[in-house]
């Protein structure tokens, strides 16, 4: 299932999803890649080209803060990514919304099954 | 192949220097991290689809359009604009010029030369000047936008 209405979905949330990702411990640019692929069944193949531009939006927005260590096995460095206390706020309150909106949407798929088995 | 990447990236990107050192190190990492894993460079390279791809997503999540091409598009527009307006000036300047023949073989031509004043003359080279000041107006316009733009990225 890969249409356009699943990829609004998934464009929509991929926010809430990598705040939540980043908010669990500090983590690096591979492991969130790693973490995310693990969920590839749903969401797909997480890119690279897709999850930095939204690091990049959210460092801008300053919920999320990264640090620079050295790697000496990457030739270089790693970028550590975590929360900050405003992007900890934000989480809270979109997981709030997340499940007020979870219900209503529930709501409105409920009520079109009972329809469904009426008609039956 | 990496580094033709990434020199890619940085040049199709339109950030201040800062944001793209961060973002050629970002990739850096990510090549690094795809190496460590086993990942060839043209897997990685083809991930992350063409240069000006990722640097346009990187430059919207920075907030800044990334107008390479309105912006070019204004630079030439501002260097059309301001030609044109220096050529109706000189044909306004060559126009007055004729209209008073001061040398002393044309004079003998001034008659005909006054006919064609009367017929279109005067009209035209206000037009020409009309046009001039308008495109040279225009240039102006075009300069303080183009410099204003390129502010801004900065």
């Amino acid at each position: 299932m890969d249409n356009r209405y699943v990829q609004q979905f998934k464009k929509g949330s991929l926010e809430m999803i990598l705040l939540s990702l980043i908010g669990r411990r500090e983590t690096y640019g591979y492991e969130i890649i790693t973490e995310l692929n693990r969920s590839a069944s749903v969401l797909g193949y997480a890119k690279e080209g897709t999850i930095y531009p939204i690091l990049y939006r959210l460092q801008e927005a300053e919920l999320i803060q990264c640090r620079l260590a050295p790697a000496a096995a990457n030739g270089g460095s790693k970028k550590y990514y975590s929360l900050t206390p405003k992007g900890k706020e934000v989480l809270r309150e979109l997981i709030r919304f997340w499940a007020s909106y979870a219900d209503c949407v529930n709501g409105f798929i409920a009520a079109y099954r009972q329809t469904e088995v009426s008609e039956e | 192949m990496k580094e033709q990447y990434i020199r890619q990236v940085k040049k199709e990107l339109h950030a201040s220097r800062k944001r793209k050192n961060e973002v050629a190190r970002d990739l850096n990492e990510i090549f690094a991290s795809a190496a460590e894993h086993g990942e060839t460079e043209r897997q990685v390279v083809e991930r992350l689809g063409t240069p000006k791809e990722f640097a346009d997503s990187a430059a919207e999540s920075f907030g800044v359009e990334n107008c390479a091409r309105r912006n070019r598009k204004g630079i030439l527009s501002c260097v059309v604009s301001f030609a044109a307006a220096v050529i109706a000036f000189a044909m306004y300047a060559l126009a007055g010029l004729n209209q008073t023949p001061d040398g002393a073989i044309g004079q003998a031509d001034a008659m005909t030369g006054i006919q064609v004043k009367g017929a279109f003359g005067v009209d035209f080279s206000q037009v020409i000047l009309v046009i001039g000041i308008l495109a040279a107006a225009f240039a102006a316009v075009q300069t303080v936008r183009a410099l204003r733009g390129s502010r801004r990225k900065a």
